[in-house]
């Protein structure tokens, strides 16, 4: 049992402090690079980490990862290109802000929202780790069909109006997902023989296309040479906004600490799904798309409240929920710690490390975020023909970084096509995102169900973690198309009216 | 065209493209009962129906009048900046082309100052200053920092 003065000794007796400020620093670096996951950012200092004491090193991968996660909302926010994955669903509010001139408030949003998230997360993983691990070791095939399913559901909310492009958006999102090798028989499907394919589309390249670079396409050309900010001042949610935010950021940890236990849930779906149901209980619904703080803070709450909750299942059975934890778990490997219930005794300094590294990552966010953020509002309020040739170098830089291939930049240029054409033609983007990330989870897990039953389709209604997400992802989807029909009913009698 | 009716036309031609392609896709004795290519033909059968929904949508809208066959002054203006958006994209395209053969801080910095130039920046010798700067400073941030390979190009191959 850990006590205070174990704490205090930590605190005061190694480096913890430093090693936790540089963490956060590296990863809150590496997150803000388009094309550089956390995943990367962590992997980078990985081989640093082979002759610090265990404690430390599994302190600094953590608060890495705490730190780069949050760091993709930065160019989210500023230059409409998710860091991360699980910073997409920032982009669609955060970037509406920023075009308003509100940047400072947008990142002040995210900043606070992130802290909340990220300290809930670490007290759910210090308090809920050994009674809530059960849920890792009970998720089947089908119950990973219900949560890819469950991702999906939102799309009925994000298709701006038209159900049907919507739907279309994700069918070709889901389209995009299949490119590659077979999960289940390894056979090549639409790979033209081209090698660069065998492993599928990245998502984050659907991701960069269709915001960052449709984005630049329709900037070109324009008149407004206006600056975006007028001030580069980092503003953080005053009391009474962060007060309205709560229920946006309740959500978001909800959301997060369920998706942070369920392995292979991972932020993206957090983040959209709690963009979701903070939208549906928001009182003021119709400001979502329009540069909504709620829209900002939900997202941003869930992702950084999973970067904390991913750990319980890799701490308790060594189950890595996505890229991330996975480099994490070849940190312990490294330092031969053996993840399990075991760890908690044996090697309790260490997890003690991750516990107070992160807290002080966590804390020490708000510190640098103030002075880093101003220097990134400076940098996207440079006069736009330098800005757009920066932004866009930044873009192809990243996008090479992936898999060091020139063909990748060609698909992403490609895709900023079909960004382009798909705002002309007014397809909205997010159901074609959602469709990339989560086709090949609902598809191999299906399949993989439907082996296991020997073809019965029973298997879904009868695994109860299944059945409980899929009646979940149905009485989203019912309230979904109810409003959306509503909505639709209300414009068409107002323009009748008008 | 109407901007819907065109988009109708498209989802028919990506669906029926996609399903001819599916057909392709070859059997494998480790295959299960749905095989590589059930997905594929499922998703071709959804975006068609999703493609005639939208066209018959379209059609009975304008039947009923209620189309903004035009659109309005915003889709136009967007409209008429799409050759433009197409230009920029080819300068990303020219990056890609140069890259592996003037290495990565020429082909950065080329990219830079074309990008400045087409969006209209004074031609100074700013644009020189930031094009040059451009391609070092993400070279070190890049390939000194990170340890990316970015292509060093085959014209100095023998150089460094």
């Amino acid at each position: 049992m850990t006590t205070f003065w174990d704490i205090i000794h930590l605190l005061t007796e190694t480096p913890i402090v430093f090693v936790a400020i540089i963490g956060l620093t590296w990863g809150i670096l590496g997150g803000a690079l388009p094309g550089i996951s956390a995943s990367i950012t962590m992997a980078l200092v990985l081989p640093f980490t082979y002759t610090m004491d265990p404690a430390q090193a599994i302190a600094l991968l953590a608060c890495v990862y705490i730190g780069a996660e949050y760091g993709g909302s930065i160019p989210a926010i500023l230059i409409r290109t998710p860091g991360t994955n699980s910073s997409a669903a920032t982009v669609i509010d955060g970037y509406e802000l920023n075009r308003q001139g509100r940047a400072g408030d947008a990142l002040g949003i995210s900043l606070m929202s992130g802290v909340v998230g990220s300290l809930f997360g670490l007290a759910m993983l210090a308090l809920l780790t050994e009674p809530l691990s059960w849920l890792a070791l009970a998720f089947t095939p089908a119950s990973y069909f219900g949560l890819g399913i469950l991702g999906l559901s939102v799309i009925a909310s994000m298709s701006g109006g038209s159900l049907i492009k919507g739907l279309a958006a994700a069918t070709v999102g889901l389209m995009i997902s299949t490119v590659g090798t077979d999960p289940i028989s390894g056979v090549t499907r639409f790979t033209f023989d081209i090698p660069d394919l065998l492993g599928g589309i990245e998502p984050v390249l659907v991701m960069v296309g269709l915001f960052a670079l449709t984005e630049l396409m329709s900037q070109s050309g324009s008149l407004n040479m206006t600056r975006l900010n007028a001030s580069i001042r980092i503003r953080l949610p005053s009391l009474s906004l962060m007060n309205k935010l709560k229920r946006s950021q309740f959500i978001g940890c909800l959301l997060g600490l369920f998706e942070g236990l369920t392995p292979g849930g991972g932020g993206s779906i957090a983040a959209f799904m709690s963009y979701n149901e903070a939208r549906r209980w928001s009182k003021t619904p119709h400001l979502f798309g329009k540069g909504s703080e709620e829209g900002i803070a939900a997202p941003e709450t869930a992702n950084n409240t999973v970067a904390s909750t991913a750990l319980i299942p890799l701490l308790s059975f060594g189950i890595p929920s996505s890229n991330s934890t996975a480099v994490l778990l070849g940190g312990l490997l490294m330092h031969g710690l053996i993840p399990g219930p075991r760890l908690f005794e044996q090697s309790a300094q260490v997890i003690d490390s991750i516990y107070v590294g992160s807290f002080i990552a966590i804390i020490a966010q708000i510190g640098i975020g103030i002075i880093i953020l101003p220097a990134c509002i400076w940098l996207v309020n440079r006069p736009r023909p330098y800005r757009a040739g920066f932004i866009f170098a930044l873009i192809l830089s990243g996008i090479y970084t992936l898999n060091n291939s020139l063909f990748d930049l060609g698909i992403a240029l490609g895709l900023g096509l079909v960004g382009y054409l798909m705002r002309l033609t007014g397809f909205p983007v997010l159901p074609m995102i959602l469709g990339v990330v989560l086709g090949h989870m609902v598809e191999s897990s299906y399949r993989r169900s439907l082996v296991l039953s020997g073809g019965d389709h029973m298997i879904f209604l009868q695994d109860p973690i299944a059945l409980g997400l899929l009646s979940i992802a149905l009485i989203f989807i019912v309230f979904s198309l109810s409003r959306e029909i509503r909505d639709a009913r209300k414009a068409k009698l107002e323009e009748v009216h008008s | 065209m109407n901007k819907d009716l065109f988009s109708g036309v498209a989802l028919l031609a990506i669906a029926g493209t996609y399903y001819l392609w599916s057909t392709q896709i070859a059997d494998s004795t480790l295959s299960d009962e749905i095989g590589a290519g059930g997905l594929p033909y499922v998703l071709a059968i959804i975006l068609a129906i999703l493609g005639l929904l939208l066209i018959g949508r379209t059609l009975l809208a304008m039947r009923m009048q209620t189309a903004t066959a035009g659109g309005d002054a915003d889709d136009r203006d967007e409209n008429a900046r799409l050759p433009r958006a197409i230009g920029f994209l080819l300068l990303g395209a020219a990056y890609v082309a140069l890259l592996p053969f003037v290495g990565y801080v020429i082909a950065m910095a080329f990219l830079i100052g074309a990008v400045a130039l087409y969006e209209g920046a004074p031609r100074t010798w700013v644009i020189l200053a930031a094009a040059v700067g451009g391609g070092i400073f993400y070279w070190a941030i890049f390939v000194k920092l990170l340890g990316v390979n970015q292509p060093m190009g085959s014209l100095f191959q023998g150089l460094f």
